[in-house]
């Protein structure tokens, strides 16, 4: 097992791994940029580094400086969390030539699976079906022809991306020019790859990911699907679930053999998450994130196992211990993201100084959180504060925990997405189970023609 | 009132400062002076900090030279001392990161009031290593 392992991440994920090192016995190494010097992760761990000042990057994207900190305090792994360095294929490879250990896939799997054009290239080569669309497009022109041959509506996606950024659906033609600048500025800025590709629009479609968990001796297993359709117009995740449901067992079955061939095809190794798309029963790779994912907690509660420390347990070569007929799903996990963001003004993220924080508590209740009454809540980053989830034994019981746990959250200081979120478990759509990636923004052009 | 003009200019300047990434920024005029620096110890001040002017103001003509990256701190020679005058390019010290040498300079002439640092420390981003009283 490691001795010390460098976070390099903030917030809720960096303290989400702290503990998962604390109650393995690994010492712990944070960085922070300057704004980010009270955050929770910061004091929670055994040492900790300023990187940078507040823009992401020049801090938490500083690779220099996170190596360096890595080095100089005796670190013999990095775990990137989600986001910034997470799936950066060079800063893995760079960790490697240090003999740092980087506990995630290799590079040349994350340099595959984590570039989204060729992540698709590679399922198709596999036999699995994915959406139509192309390579990268490397001019406005190129785009323009690809989205002709698709036929529109079209998606144009960083091949960097994840989170929705970097992200525009065109409609047609007309908006095209000014989707691909803007796509191509925000991927730029959020992963320093502003590089894009198109995918043929399917409409109203359910978002479902399967997760797959693989060691360093060819053992691969499936921790059942995550149903992430309650989606921002952003296509950023509020709401996630697992299982999915009213999924047809037969499509379940039919995700977990496609996420199997896939993680098999190239020799993944620790966590990684395949994004389905899923329309009546045909189900298209979307893409491969080669890293621990934001909603992994509801996984995680319904099959009892703890992901951030089997990453950290497989990245120092331990074997899985289990095979897939030891793992048995139970009950039902939902989990709602709490952001600094106005729901009513297209979700713009909120800065400023918390000045209360109460979270909710009682029987099968999580929060991961990094916020506390008081500290303040950076402009330069990600706006999510907190993660709830709820278990129950059942779908229902675990949507009335969660409305419950909702109700008893108190964040004052900036807008949240509380009231949103209770108002998306309130609808038929919802609680029958019965929703898609477009019903949020239909849900919200209702409350605004309202 | 011209008081009420005068905070509420430098409480526009800290909103235009902590918009960029400059580290320090002085604007000289009229025989008197405002220096604005950003300091890796504190929070970063905001429209609404209740003292925009108490951060703002440089004490004694005192500046700090901080790290910009994170590594090992070293003495340059010679030596370094506490009180001596530094000429304005010194190589005081050098801060080792990924085997790269990194100099530190005086960045101005003047008298250097403090060292902030031992040798072989490891330093992070934003950490006082000198002081230079600037004359």
């Amino acid at each position: 097992m490691f001795k010390k392992v460098l976070i390099a991440n903030r917030g809720e994920i960096a303290l989400r791994i702290n503990r998962a090192c604390r109650e393995l016995g690994v010492k712990t190494v944070a960085i922070f940029s300057e704004p980010d010097r009270e955050s929770l992760h910061v004091r929670h761990a055994d040492e900790a580094f300023c990187v940078g000042p507040g823009p992401a990057a020049r801090s938490y994207l500083s690779i220099p400086n996170i190596i360096s900190t890595a080095l100089i305090t005796n670190c013999d792994a990095v775990h990137p969390g989600y986001g910034f360095l997470a799936e950066n294929a060079r800063f893995a490879q760079i960790c490697a030539d240090h003999g740092l250990t980087f506990i995630g896939p290799t590079p040349e799997v994350i340099g595959t699976m984590g570039d989204k054009a060729t992540a698709k290239r590679v399922m198709r080569e596999a036999k699995i079906e994915t959406t139509p669309g192309t390579d990268i497009l490397e001019s406005v022109d190129k785009a323009r022809r690809a989205a002709k041959d698709l036929g529109y509506p079209v998606l144009l996606k960083a091949t960097a991306g994840g989170g929705g950024k970097g992200m525009r659906v065109v409609t047609g033609p007309d908006e095209l020019e000014r989707a691909f600048n803007n796509a191509q500025n925000e991927a730029e800025s959020s992963f320093k790859d502003g590089r894009l590709y198109m995918e043929k629009l399917i409409v109203s479609p359910r978002h479902i990911e399967v997760q797959v968990l693989g060691d360093n001796f060819g053992n691969i297993v499936i921790l059942g699907e995550r149903d992430c359709s309650v989606q921002k117009p952003s296509h950023q995740k509020l709401i996630e679930e697992a299982p999915a449901a009213n999924l047809a067992e037969k499509t379940r079955k039919s995700l977990y053999a496609m996420a199997l061939r896939a993680a098999q095809a190239v020799h993944y190794t620790n966590a990684g998450t395949l994004e389905f798309l899923v329309s009546g029963d045909r189900a298209y790779f979307m893409e491969m994130n080669t890293r621990i994912q934001v909603e992994h907690p509801v996984t995680e509660m319904v099959y009892n196992i703890d992901l951030v420390k089997e990453q950290i347990r497989i990245a120092a070569g331990e074997a899985l211990g289990y095979t897939q007929d030891d793992l048995r799903p139970r009950g039902h996990a939902i989990e709602c993201r709490i952001n600094a963001e106005d729901a009513r003004n297209n979700f713009a993220p909120a800065a400023g100084t918390l000045t209360n924080v109460v979270f909710p508590g009682g029987p099968g209740i999580r929060v991961d959180t990094h916020i506390y009454s008081g500290g303040t809540v950076p402009p330069f980053y990600d706006s999510m504060l907190a993660k709830i989830v709820a278990f129950g034994e059942t779908r229902e019981a675990a949507i009335a925990r969660m409305e419950r746990a909702l109700r008893e959250t108190v964040i004052e200081g900036v807008n949240t997405t509380i009231q949103q979120c209770l108002e998306v478990l309130a609808t038929d759509a919802f609680t029958s189970g019965h929703y898609a990636i477009d019903f949020l923004p239909g849900l919200l052009r209702q409350a605004d023609a309202a | 009132m011209p008081g009420n003009n005068v905070v509420q200019r430098v409480r526009s300047l800290v909103v235009a400062f902590l918009d960029t990434d400059l580290v320090r920024l002085r604007i000289e005029r009229d025989g008197g002076h405002v220096e604005l620096r950003r300091r890796a110890s504190s929070r970063p001040a905001t429209a609404d900090s209740p003292e925009p002017q108490a951060q703002a103001a440089a004490p004694e003509n005192v500046d700090a030279i901080k790290s910009d990256l994170v590594g090992i701190f070293r003495f340059s020679r010679p030596l370094p001392v506490t009180g001596e005058m530094v000429d304005s390019d010194r190589e005081l010290a050098y801060v080792e990161a990924l085997g790269i040498r990194n100099p530190v300079r005086s960045m101005g002439a003047g008298r250097l009031v403090s060292v902030c640092c031992d040798d072989g420390q490891p330093v992070e981003y934003g950490q006082t290593l000198f002081e230079i009283q600037r004359v």
